[in-house]
């Protein structure tokens, strides 16, 4: 909360300064772009590298000479992971701030209230996270996602995985656990359908609130249904709860797909270093990928901040390569201009290639993936592949 | 039948280890009149300590939080003596705003030291049980219940058979009664606080080791142990006890029989339930007032 105090601080001087200037100095006045993350709050610990990861981005663009010849300034605030606190502060960046870009915040659910707002001030708005289908069902034409897909198309790879397991090896029957959020119930519905035309059939459906810190009794549930597959819908640390809460109840699911949890940094030491084994998740983005500009992006964060970049980090660092690219390309402020060059062009990313659809959802595929010897190894599709063993018995806890 | 003794089981040992997060604030609230909104704060920064000790020794966390009911006594009476009693001496309900204050600063400076991600202490038994039959007992909840309880009923003896403890007890009868049989009042309210800051450090160790916290959980830990108290009654020891017990058990039964997506809003149902039925809480009496004091 101090941090983001003094971030806010630091950015309202650098207004102060701009206001002062002649008008001749206009152009050598920074670019303000402003933003507001959950930075406290139950998703804090992924807020911050998803910060990290704007900031590496900042000072990348500021190095090569800024944005259209200006020096590139955020201007972050603090939600507290709060959608009325969320739509108060774009609205009070874009009309009262009058800040000259904006850029996205995390999670479906606070997308879902802060897409609208962009939308009604004909802002462009690049956001790093929030597949849920409900934030493009409006149709938003100033909205684009920078992961690779929406989670429409988040599960295909895991799907996909059971198709081709061996019959004796597809689990029988699978249980949900999912916090209530649009991107993990949407999940959730699409692998109901998906799984059970593969003959998988669920036997739970059980769905907890964002401050849940009681798992024992709900992951009991799960235990109790006795399921082949886990599908651990979850948003940030409460993934690792309903971890911890299995190995406590000695429940051990042959199989474990949970979203978003295995990319949070907290998450080995969360669960237990060993316990990872077999456990599956999506990947937006891979270190070891080969995109252009991917390789320096890792070394580079990993030398400013002394950490591997988390996943988050690599989504805000690719929302920030797809703003300035199409900026760069319009050659001026001008946001409706900036959106209709993005719907028509394919952008580079350390993702790979992006396109969008008419509502700003991204035309690429996530990867699968799996903990092998305490690494995420990818595994699907086969093409992406870092390696060829898959482990469909995960071993027990 | 498993299944409910199961459940039953989760409800209880939970419920102790919130009976042992709340006692402090219900006494501090009984004897001094003062709502210690920075109680959860001092939960989680015994929570933090804990983590950090056990990360650097490998001491085993419970324990680790017995040593700190030392350092949090005293943090509890450096806050009494720098905030609370300057501010009580203006105007008693500012301590509501003052707590508040402190918690807030609190959370900002342990983010500053230790970041904002989440932390648990994982000792080599936080995610092991002992079975029962059909029935699985948390190990990491039960020796933090088991010493939950055991600390509750030290502060009973200590309440009930120590000098200290009567001094507590008659001030909260009459504070101006005590003053004039000889009771240093002052030097007991102070004292008052600094227990009710001790019991974080177990409660705060319990929490370090059973749930991931972060440096504004704070917010979700004095919601809670606000519900129990009024559930309660505001300054009842018992009234803790059984409100702490009954939101345990609540949260259980609710996800393992209703919905899950319900457990969260438990303890606000049953608020609702105990303000419209018996407004003084389960065990709280309606309070005489005592006019130089109230």
């Amino acid at each position: 909360m101090v941090a983001a105090a003094a971030l806010a601080l630091t950015a309202a001087a650098c207004g102060a300064d701009g206001g002062g200037g002649e008008s001749g100095a206009a152009s050598k006045e920074p670019l303000v772009i402003g933003m507001s993350l959950p930075l406290t709050g139950p998703v804090a610990d992924r807020a911050k590298p998803g910060l990290e990861g704007y900031r590496y981005w900042v000072d990348e663009i500021n190095r090569k000479g800024g944005m259209l010849g200006r020096q590139v300034k955020l201007k972050v605030l603090d939600d507290g992971f709060d959608q009325r606190t969320a739509i108060s502060d774009y609205t009070k960046l874009i009309g009262q701030d009058k800040v000259d870009l904006i850029l996205g915040t995390f999670s479906s659910d606070l997308n879902l209230a802060v897409a609208p707002i962009a939308e009604r001030y004909k802002y462009v708005y690049v956001e790093p996270s929030g597949g849920a289908d409900e934030i493009f069902e409006r149709n938003p034409k100033y909205l684009f996602f920078a992961q690779p897909a929406t989670t429409q198309k988040l599960p295909k790879q895991f799907v996909e995985m059971l198709k081709r397991a061996p019959a004796d090896q597809r689990p029988k029957t699978v249980a949900f656990v999912t916090v209530d959020d649009p991107n993990t119930t949407q999940l959730e519905e699409i692998l109901k359908r998906d799984l059970g035309a593969l003959g998988i059939r669920t036997v739970l459906s059980s769905t907890y609130a964002q401050d849940a810190t009681n798992f024992d009794a709900i992951v009991n549930r799960v235990k109790r249904a006795n399921p082949d597959l886990v599908v651990s819908g979850a948003v940030a640390q409460d993934g690792i709860n309903v971890v911890r809460s299995m190995q406590k109840l000695r429940f051990s699911p042959k199989m474990l797909y949970q979203v978003n949890a295995p990319t949070d940094p907290a998450y080995a030491d969360g669960i237990g270093e060993g316990a990872t084994e077999g456990i599956l998740t999506y990947l937006g983005w891979s270190a070891e990928a080969d995109y252009p500009g991917n390789r320096e992006f890792v070394a580079g964060y990993r030398k400013q901040f002394g950490a591997e970049p988390s996943e988050d980090a690599a989504n805000s660092y690719t929302a920030g390569q797809v703003l300035a690219k199409a900026v760069g390309e319009v050659g001026k402020l001008d946001q409706p201009a900036i959106a209709k060059w993005l719907h028509a062009n394919t952008v580079e990313t350390i993702v790979g290639p992006l396109r969008w659809d008419a509502a700003g959802r991204s035309q690429g595929e996530m990867l699968l993936a799996q903990f092998q010897d305490g690494k995420l190894r990818v595994i699907g599709p086969p093409s992406a592949a870092t390696t060829e063993k898959v482990i469909y018995d995960k071993p027990s806890w | 039948m498993t299944l409910l003794a199961q459940t039953l089981i989760f409800g209880l040992l939970t419920g102790g280890v919130y009976a042992l997060m709340s006692s402090g604030f219900t006494l501090t609230f009984g004897v001094m009149r003062v709502i210690n909104l920075a109680h959860g704060a001092l939960l989680i920064v015994a929570a933090f300590f804990t983590w950090w000790l056990w990360d650097r020794t490998g001491i085993d966390p419970l324990l680790l939080g017995l040593g700190l009911t030392v350092v949090m006594y005293g943090i509890g009476w450096v806050l009494y003596k720098t905030v609370i009693a300057r501010v009580q001496r203006i105007d008693p309900e500012l301590t509501l705003v003052a707590s508040f204050g402190v918690a807030v600063a609190a959370s900002g400076v342990l983010s500053l030291i230790w970041g904002t991600e989440a932390r648990a202490a994982t000792p080599s038994y936080f995610n092991t049980s002992i079975s029962l039959g059909e029935i699985v007992i948390p190990r990491a909840q039960l020796y933090a219940c088991v010493g939950a309880v055991l600390l509750l009923a030290a502060l009973y003896a200590l309440l009930r058979g120590t000098f200290v403890g009567r001094s507590i007890r008659a001030c909260a009868t009459s504070r101006n009664g005590a003053a004039l049989v000889g009771i240093d009042v002052e030097r007991t309210m102070a004292q008052m606080f600094a227990i009710g800051a001790a019991t974080t450090a177990f409660g705060g160790a319990a929490l370090a080791v059973l749930y991931q916290f972060v440096p504004d959980s704070h917010y979700v830990w004095i919601g809670r142990v606000l519900c129990i108290v009024v559930l309660g009654g505001f300054g009842s020891f018992a009234g803790a006890a059984a409100g702490a017990v009954i939101l345990g058990i609540g949260e259980a039964l609710t996800a393992a029989y209703w919905d899950t997506r319900w457990t969260t809003a438990v303890p606000y149902l049953l608020i609702i339930a105990i303000l419209i039925l018996r407004p003084q809480g389960l065990f709280g009496a309606r309070h005489r007032l005592e006019g130089a004091t109230t």
